[in-house]
């Protein structure tokens, strides 16, 4: 490779920044989401940083910086997760499926939308730990960070057909997620309901 | 199952019903990637189509639209300096990265093996977006608007343009997609399709209104549809109450409860445009149209 410097190590730190330290708030957030504290996902986020950095030259192609270092910090965050034996609070999924489907069943469409149109970081981030992280990763990489299915087919390294039925459902469930915890006296009733139906159908799924 | 969906079971067949049934379990699925423009043209047809009989999937559907719109408006997190000063004195103590020597240029890298197989998913989605007809509206061609002297369901052709469409919105739409070929070997007729901003085609095929061979085309404005019926020029004017409305360039309106409607005379031909709709919506395709 020819080099117009002298020491191509500055070269390749130049490019460094240029490509992957704007990400560095994205990243973060995203590492925030996942983390117990913000001091967590800082440390995550400097460790994928030094990896990125040490791993830089097998970049080769410019314009897949930005899901390569999200591949590099989802490894971090998932290595520091098996460290730190952390689990997350996950809600029953089918809980969760009843949920939305009571939602797309009954007149709560038109409300769900302006109640999530409404809620606050908080609430929608309580909402996306309360469901599998393969799940929330898909939706998340999609929805907030813009990436397109083939990105994110790349960056958690499954087919494109995973990424698509992982952001369907993901989405169902996130919804799901949102109304169990509105949990509105009208809306437990209606889901009680839908239960009752269920089971004198012989759980029909 | 929505009400809209057992009032269907009552006009249909069993058989049809469980087509219809099993095309439903499958396009659901498909929902979150119709939602973010990730399917290729065809099956965003077929959802469009199914999307106007299935009062459950256009509501998942919004929930996936009500979901992502949210989540986009998540704003990035702010790594203080101290953060920043913290990964740049990590990088600075880690050692250079190991450049390795330039790869020949007939070597294809790992990654970009895996883009190709993407490739043709994207090229899909591209000629999609393609496909959305872009065209500045005309307003300035603006002819006069007339509405009809005589209510619509006293005016057969009009009236029975109405129960036709009230059976077609209920339903799945029959026939192919954008079969148009077969629709113009079977009427005596010419046709060209609408063409307006927002207006896409979703399928054509052929019926009768009380008595006389219509083609009939369905698109889709924004979420809704909109259905155009076309009949021979001496089935358009026979009733007094059209001819006199759209006497000197003038577009007939007509509303039939929330329904509107809008008709002109073409080449040999009369078109009769029907939707759930505000009117309006129905004018400016008549202005799109005569712009062109
Ligand atoms: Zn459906």
């Amino acid at each position: 490779m020819v080099s117009a410097s002298s020491d191509p190590s500055l070269d390749l730190r130049s490019r460094f920044e240029a490509l992957v330290v704007p990400h560095l708030d994205r990243l973060l957030a995203f590492a925030i989401r996942r983390s117990d504290s913000v001091a967590d996902a800082e440390d995550a986020v400097q460790e994928a940083f030094v990896r990125a950095w040490l791993g830089f030259a097998d970049l080769r192609d410019d314009g897949l910086a930005r899901p390569w270092i999200y591949r590099i910090l989802r490894t971090v965050l998932s290595d520091f997760r098996e460290k730190n034996g952390r689990r997350q609070q996950l809600v029953f999924i089918t809980r969760l499926e009843d949920a939305h489907d009571e939602l797309i069943g009954g007149e709560h469409d038109a409300l769900f939308s302006e109640v999530v149109a409404r809620l606050d970081s908080e609430a929608i981030h309580r909402a996306l730990r309360k469901i599998p992280e393969d799940f929330a990763a898909a939706v998340e990489l999609h929805d907030i960070d813009g990436f397109k299915y083939a990105e994110i087919a790349e960056i958690v390294s499954v087919p494109i057909g995973t990424v698509m039925s992982r952001i369907a459902r993901g989405r169902k469930l996130l919804a799901g997620a949102i109304m169990a915890e509105r949990g509105t006296a009208a809306f437990e009733q209606s889901t009680d309901a839908l239960a009752e139906r269920r089971t004198s159908r012989g759980g029909a799924r | 199952m929505s009400d809209e969906r057992n009032a269907l079971t009552s006009r249909i067949t069993p058989a049809e019903e469980a087509a219809r049934e099993s095309r439903h379990e499958v396009l659901r699925e498909l929902l979150g990637a119709y939602a973010d423009r990730e399917l290729p043209p065809e099956t965003v047809a077929q959802i469009d189509a199914h999307l106007i009989g299935c009062a459950e999937c256009r509501s998942a559907l919004e929930v996936h639209d009500a979901v992502r719109t949210r989540l986009a408006t998540e704003r990035p997190a702010a790594p203080s300096p101290a953060l920043r000063a913290r990964i740049a004195a990590a990088i600075d103590a880690a050692p250079a990265p190991v450049v390795v020597q330039a790869p020949a240029p007939q070597t294809v890298p790992q990654r970009s093996i895996v883009w190709l197989a993407v490739a043709g998913w994207i090229a899909a989605v591209v000629l999609a977006i393609a496909l959305v007809v872009q065209l500045p509206a005309s307003r300035q061609s603006a002819g006069g608007v007339r509405p009809i002297g005589a209510p619509v369901q006293q005016v057969s052709l009009l009236g029975g343009i109405v129960d036709d469409y009230t059976r077609v919105s209920r339903g799945d739409l029959p026939g192919r997609a954008r079969d148009l070929s077969a629709v113009r070997a079977a009427v005596s007729f010419p046709i060209e399709p609408l063409r307006a901003p927002d207006l896409r085609l979703l399928g054509a095929w052929t019926t009768d209104v009380r008595g006389e061979p219509a083609a009939v085309l369905a698109y889709r404005l924004r979420d809704r549809l909109v259905v155009q019926y076309l009949v021979a020029e001496d089935a358009f004017f026979r009733h007094p109450a059209v001819r006199t409305a759209v006497a000197d360039r003038h577009l007939l309106t007509a509303a039939d409860g929330a329904r509107a409607l809008v008709a002109w005379p073409g080449t040999s031909t009369g078109t009769v445009l029907v939707g759930d709709v505000p009117s309006e919506w129905l004018q400016s395709i008549w202005r799109s149209e005569r712009a062109h």
